[in-house]
C-alpha cells in the first residue's frame, strides 16, 4: 500500500511537470508572431529599427517569463515535492 | 558577429538589475538564517544564464529584424525552444550538484522580467522633464 502510495505522488508529480511545460510552447509561437510583425514595421520605416528592435527585445523577455515560470514549477515538481510529499505521507503513516 | 548597440545597451541594463536583484536575494538568505556557499553559487549559475538568455535573446531578435517574416518567426521559435532547454540543463544541474542551492538558481531567472517591470518607473522619474 505504501509502495502504491508512493508511486501515486511520484507519478502525478512527474504527469503535473509534463502538464506545466504545456506553458513553454506559447511564448515560442508568440515571440514568432511579434518579430514577424517587427520586420514589416521595419520595412515599412527602416529608420525605426533601433527603437523597434528595443521593444522587441523588452518585449520577447516578457513573453518568455511565462515558458521560465513553467519551467521552474516543473523543476520542482520533479525534484523538490516528491520527497516533501512523500515525508509528508511517512509522518502521516506514524 | 558584431552585437548591435540597442541589445548591448539593454543586456547591460538587464545585467546591472540581475546584479542587484542577486544581493537583494543574498540579504533575504542571509536574513532568514538559509544562507550557505550553494546559495551564493546557485545565485552565480542563475544570475549569468539569465543574462545569458537575455543576451541571446537579443542577438537573435537582431538577426531576426533583418530576415524575411517566416524565416525571422521560425529562427524566433527555435531560439526559444533551445534557450528553454538550456535554461532546464541548468536547473537540473544545480538539482542534481550538491554545490548549488535550487532554489537560489532559479529564482535569478525571473530577474529581467523584474527589471522590466521596474523599468516604467524609473523611465518616469528620469525622463521625467522629458514629457
Amino acid at each position: 500500500m505504501l509502495e502504491l502510495s508512493i508511486g501515486i505522488i511520484l507519478g502525478a508529480c512527474a504527469l503535473g511537470a509534463g502538464c506545466a511545460m504545456i506553458a513553454g510552447i506559447g511564448p515560442g509561437i508568440g515571440e514568432g508572431n511579434a518579430v514577424a510583425k517587427a520586420c514589416e514595421a521595419i520595412g515599412r520605416q527602416p529608420e525605426s529599427k533601433s527603437a523597434v528592435t528595443s521593444t522587441m527585445i523588452m518585449g520577447c523577455a516578457i513573453a518568455e517569463t511565462t515558458g521560465i515560470y513553467a519551467l521552474v514549477v516543473a523543476m520542482l515538481l520533479i525534484f523538490v515535492a516528491p520527497n516533501l510529499l512523500v515525508n509528508v505521507l511517512m509522518k502521516a503513516i506514524q | 558577429m558584431t552585437i548591435d548597440k540597442t541589445v548591448a545597451k539593454e543586456t547591460r541594463y538587464i545585467a546591472a538589475w540581475v546584479l542587484a536583484f542577486s544581493v537583494l536575494m543574498q540579504v533575504v538568505f542571509l536574513l532568514i538564517g538559509e544562507w550557505d556557499y550553494t546559495v551564493l553559487l546557485g545565485n552565480l549559475l542563475g544570475a549569468a544564464t539569465a543574462v545569458g538568455n537575455f543576451l541571446l535573446m537579443g542577438l537573435t531578435v537582431q538577426k531576426a529584424v533583418a530576415e524575411e517574416q517566416k524565416d525571422a518567426a521560425r529562427r524566433i521559435r527555435m531560439s526559444q525552444s533551445y534557450r528553454l532547454m538550456m535554461q532546464g540543463a541548468v536547473l537540473i544541474a544545480a538539482a542534481l550538484i550538491p554545490w548549488f542551492s535550487l532554489w537560489a538558481a532559479a529564482v535569478p531567472l525571473l530577474f529581467p522580467r523584474f527589471a522590466i517591470m521596474v523599468r516604467p518607473w524609473f523611465d518616469k522619474h528620469k525622463g521625467g522633464e522629458d514629457a
